[in-house]
This record gives structure tokens, C-alpha cells and sequence, in this order.
């Protein structure tokens, strides 16, 4: 389990969140799957992660039937879950329409990063809210029961989850967490080499690979490039 | 010396073993109803649940407490008693109470099950305590926080029970038990249904910059650009006080601030304090596994007789602000 608190190393910090940033954009192409293919692969996840995690599933489906839109500020799609009976999850582009804030009974808003973290159970949700970096609006009651139940788990894993209907992917991801870090580090070091206008142009790869919107890319660790 | 006991909070069972495998002595929890306090949407063990939560628990030699912490209502006695009952049947180390007529059941019906007297039934004094040990042999007491450190070493002092004092947390500056500023704006009370400030009455608006929490319709208070957020808690918000003042919107009662009494920890001692309580069981298990560890830490430094370390829990609190509470200062 982790939290602000706890110091992770700066290489597990480093692969976390590239690999953060790697499921941020396999959620941006989601929506471009169509909206019939994009629901199944959501329901086919949503199958796996009530197996794994059967309390918090019936607890979710015990609710009463209602909207959560979970809408990540620094990437192109937003989550709208419904909870209840029916429960589903269904990926929108985001602010394409306003669709997904109009159909929703609340809204969680916040970066990417920290929503993943939220959802996994490694940092709390309050601390968040408190200091601003989560937005909430609309039915608070049933924002804190998905908080509440989703909470009640041990540590979730949803990009292992999310990578697992992916087939061949599920055998890599392993490997490449195993590896992540050191290569990271290695990439990271051997950056700081380049010349200045180089670094920069890899960067602004990087952001497209990772999804981010122009201007969104989250926050450098300490040793990234300027 | 004997150590202190760290008394820890669990609102689901991921934190309960969050909580255990962080250093707790003992976690308390509630049941899923309105017989606790914390009685929040998603929160809570079903009988199953506290079941495995034992079982958890005393596999690691940590205890568990049961909080029955609200007042039963009048011609509806029925939760109540069911989850005294309950709890002895799942053998839970103790449970936590307030009402006198649910002691006195629980007293009766399960001689043999530990009684804590809840810090809902505000025993601030030498006589109450001593008359809830006469009247249903209660081992011990939860101690309200509007006591300071000499007032609880001179009530240790003329008592023969353990008592319980809270360390970490959101600070309740009322009389607990006692409070109805919740039911005035809601109609809903932590006393009798378990939710102070509950959440189907809260709502959250943008104000252009800024961050307004509202509470059964009434505005509570409203956070400029960066300031940091809290829960719309009647007591914690700001007013105007006396129409027509000119004065702007103040913090009546108290501070969204968060109370960390880890520098206290010689005087609680020599003031006769049993066992330290952290509060948050509406809290997830990151803040549960973070701010035990901590006290953990702060506890086997302390019994060693290495100086308590300084540990930053800045991150976790509610206002982002830490105060010593009562503790160190005379109750207005």
C-alpha cells in the first residue's frame, strides 16, 4: 500500500508512472473502438474485475441504480459507470458534448494519475479532496459509497486487469514492471546527455505516446529532464 | 511500565487489515446500521464480515471492538440489542457504548463481553464514570476531547478504570451524545441514526474559484482558489455572526483542523492514559495504513526511551492544519 507519506523509490516512481501514462492512452483509444466494440471490451473488464473482486461488485449492483461520470482532466476520455442492478461502464470522449456531465448523477474530476491511484486503493480519497486535487459535484452520498466499496478491497491492480483481456499483452506486463524501472533509469540518464532542443522534441513525443493534452503533462520527478 | 494500547480504526475490511498489519493493537469498527456512528453510505462490516475481521485479527493477537455508539430509539430497541448480541456471538474483545439501557442489556445478557464507554456518552467527570463501572462493571472510558492533560491525570488519579483517549483525527468539539446541529439542518443526527453532517444532504458547488460545500441546503462554508478543502461539518464552518455586524464569515466553533496529540505522549502517559485512539473509520485504508504506522513507530521509540520522532502526517489531516486540541489548552 502506499501514500504521500511513504517514499517510493525514484525509479518505481519513474515506471509507475510510465505506465500510468501507457494506460491512459490505451483508455484514449477506447472510444475509438466504436461505441458497440468499446462497451464489450468494458463489459468483458468490468466480468474480470467482479471475479476478482466479488464483495465490492454485489455491493456496487446493491446500490441504487444510478450515473458517476469519472472524468480524468489530462486525457481525452471519461468513464460513466453506472452502479446498480445494471451496471456498466461506458468510455466518452471528453467534452466533446457535455453528454456524460448531463447523464450523471455526480462527477469525480481529477488528474488521471491520481484517479488510477483512487480507484486501486493506494491513496486516500479524502486527503485528495482536501487539498483540492479532486473535484467532486452532484449525489456526494453515492460517490463516497463507490469510494466506500471500491476502498473495501485489498489493493486493486487495474492496468494488470485491463492488460489481462488484452491476451499476449497479459504475459508481457510482468516483464516489462520487472524492468520498467532499471531501463527507465537508464533512459533517463542517458537523456540528460542530449542537447537541449533534442530533449525537448522527445518530450513532445512523449506526451503524444502517453495521451496527455497539450499542456497537461504531469509533473516531473526529480532527475527528469527540464 | 506497561505501554500504551493503539486503539485503531477500521470502516471496511480492507482497512481493518490494512490497520493490523500497520501495528494496531486493537481495531474498532461498526456495523453496517445506524447502531454506530459512522453510519456512511458503502461503510462497515456485515456479521460475516467482522466474522473474518476476528479471525484477521486474532490470528495476529490484535483485538477487536465493536462500536454500538448511538442511542436506540424509543419502541425500537430491536438493532440495537441485535448487534450487542451479535457481537458477543462473533466474539468480539469488546464493545463500545453509550446508551445506559444498552449497557445495562449488554451488562445482563453477556456477563462475560468487555464494556468501553463510548466518548458519545460525554463521561467527563468522577461520578459518571464511577456510576457506569457500578451500575454495568464498564472497564473502560473513552474520554471526551474537551478535557485537558491535568484534568485527565486528576480524573485518572480518582478512578479505577482504563481510559481511552483520542491522538489523531477529526476533532468533535461539542459535547458528544449531546450535538443536534446536524438534525437542526438535516434532521438527521449522529446520535441517533449515526451521521453527523450526512452525506445524501451534502453537495459541493463551484463558486467561479472557489469551492462551496453546502449541508441540507445551507451554506457552511466556502473555500477560495487553493485553500484547502473540508467536509461541510456544521461545527467546523464559517457564519456571520449577528446580522448587520459588517464582519465577514468566521469560524464560530472550531477550525477545520485535525488533532495530532503525538507530541504528547510523556504527559498522557504520566497522566495515567491506557490506551491511544486514532479516529477515522470514514477514512480509506491509505490514511488508515499511514497514520498507524506512524504512531507505531512514535509508540517503540517511546517505549524505548528514544525521543519521538518527528513524523510528518501533514498530508493526511483535514484543513491542513494539526493542533493538540483540548489537551493543551482550557475549553472556552
Amino acid at each position: 500500500m502506499r501514500d504521500p507519506d511513504v517514499a517510493t523509490s525514484v525509479s518505481e516512481e519513474r515506471a509507475r508512472r510510465f505506465e500510468t501514462g501507457l494506460s491512459r492512452a490505451g483508455l484514449g483509444l477506447v472510444p475509438k473502438l466504436g461505441r458497440r466494440a468499446s462497451d464489450a471490451l468494458l463489459a468483458r473488464l468490468l466480468r474480470l474485475l467482479a471475479d476478482r473482486h466479488p464483495r465490492a461488485f454485489e455491493a456496487l449492483r446493491e446500490l441504487q441504480d444510478a450515473r458517476v461520470l469519472i472524468e480524468p482532466v489530462d486525457a481525452p476520455v471519461a468513464l460513466l459507470m453506472r452502479v446498480g442492478p445494471e451496471l456498466s461502464l461506458h468510455a466518452l470522449p471528453r467534452g466533446a458534448d457535455g453528454l456524460g456531465e448531463a447523464a450523471a448523477d455526480a462527477v469525480v474530476r481529477g488528474p488521471y494519475a491520481r484517479l488510477l491511484d483512487l480507484l486501486e486503493g493506494r491513496i486516500d480519497g479524502d486527503a485528495l479532496f482536501f487539498r483540492r486535487e479532486l473535484a467532486i459535484s452532484g449525489d456526494t452520498a453515492l460517490i463516497l459509497a463507490l469510494r466506500n466499496t471500491l476502498d473495501g478491497e485489498d489493493e486493486m491492480d487495474l492496468v494488470a486487469d485491463a492488460v489481462s483481456i488484452a491476451g499476449p499483452l497479459a504475459r508481457a506486463l510482468p516483464v516489462l514492471r520487472r524492468n520498467a524501472g532499471p531501463v527507465l533509469d537508464r533512459i533517463e540518464a542517458a537523456r540528460r546527455l542530449l542537447p537541449p532542443p533534442l530533449r525537448r522534441g522527445i518530450e513532445r513525443v512523449e506526451a503524444r505516446i502517453t495521451g496527455a493534452l497539450p499542456g497537461t503533462l504531469p509533473g516531473k520527478l526529480p532527475g527528469m529532464g527540464a | 511500565m506497561d505501554n500504551f494500547e493503539l486503539i485503531c480504526p477500521a470502516g471496511t475490511p480492507a482497512a481493518l487489515r490494512a490497520a493490523v498489519d500497520a501495528g494496531a493493537d486493537a481495531v474498532y469498527l461498526g456495523f453496517r446500521d445506524e447502531t454506530n456512528a459512522r453510519n456512511f453510505p458503502g461503510l462497515n462490516f456485515t456479521r460475516q464480515d467482522v466474522a473474518d475481521a476476528v479471525d484477521y485479527a486474532h490470528a495476529r493477537r490484535v483485538e477487536v471492538y465493536v462500536a454500538i455508539n448511538t442511542y436506540p430509539q424509543a419502541g425500537n430497541l430491536g438493532p440495537w440489542q441485535k448487534a450487542v448480541d451479535d457481537a458477543a456471538r462473533l466474539k468480539v474483545d469488546a464493545v463500545i457504548m453509550a446508551d445506559p439501557g444498552l449497557l445495562a442489556y449488554a451488562a445482563k445478557r453477556h456477563p462475560d463481553l468487555r464494556l468501553h464507554l463510548s466518548v458519545q456518552a460525554s463521561a467527563a467527570n468522577v461520578e459518571a464514570i464511577r456510576l457506569y463501572r457500578d451500575a454495568f462493571g464498564v472497564r473502560r472510558v473513552v474520554l471526551p476531547r474537551v478535557l485537558t492533560v491535568p484534568d485527565i491525570a486528576r480524573l485518572n488519579a480518582e478512578i479505577d478504570i482504563e481510559t481511552e483517549v483520542f491522538v489523531f483525527g477529526g476533532l468533535c468539539p461539542m459535547a458528544e451524545g449531546r450535538c443536534s446541529l446536524s438534525s437542526y439542518a438535516t434532521g438527521l443526527s449522529p446520535n441517533k441514526q449515526g451521521v453527523c453532517s450526512p452525506a445524501n444532504h451534502v453537495r459541493y458547488e463551484q463558486r467561479g474559484g472557489a469551492l462551496a460545500s453546502t449541508l441540507g441546503g445551507f451554506t457552511i462554508n466556502v473555500f477560495g482558489e487553493g485553500e484547502q478543502a473540508g467536509y461541510p461539518t456544521l461545527c467546523k464552518g464559517r457564519f456571520v455572526a449577528g446580522a448587520g455586524s459588517g464582519e465577514g464569515p468566521a469560524y464560530l466553533f472550531e477550525e477545520p483542523t485535525s488533532l495530532n496529540a503525538m507530541d504528547l505522549l510523556p504527559e498522557l502517559k504520566a497522566a495515567g492514559v491506557r490506551a491511544l485512539k486514532i479516529e477515522g473509520r470514514q477514512r480509506g485504508k491509505a490514511y488508515i495504513a499511514a497514520v498507524v504506522r506512524a504512531y507505531r513507530e512514535a509508540l517503540e521509540s517511546f517505549a524505548a526511551g528514544r525521543p519521538v520522532p518527528h513524523i510528518d502526517l501533514q498530508a493526511m489531516v483535514e484543513g491542513g492544519t494539526q493542533t493538540t486540541g483540548a489537551y493543551t489548552r482550557a475549553w472556552r
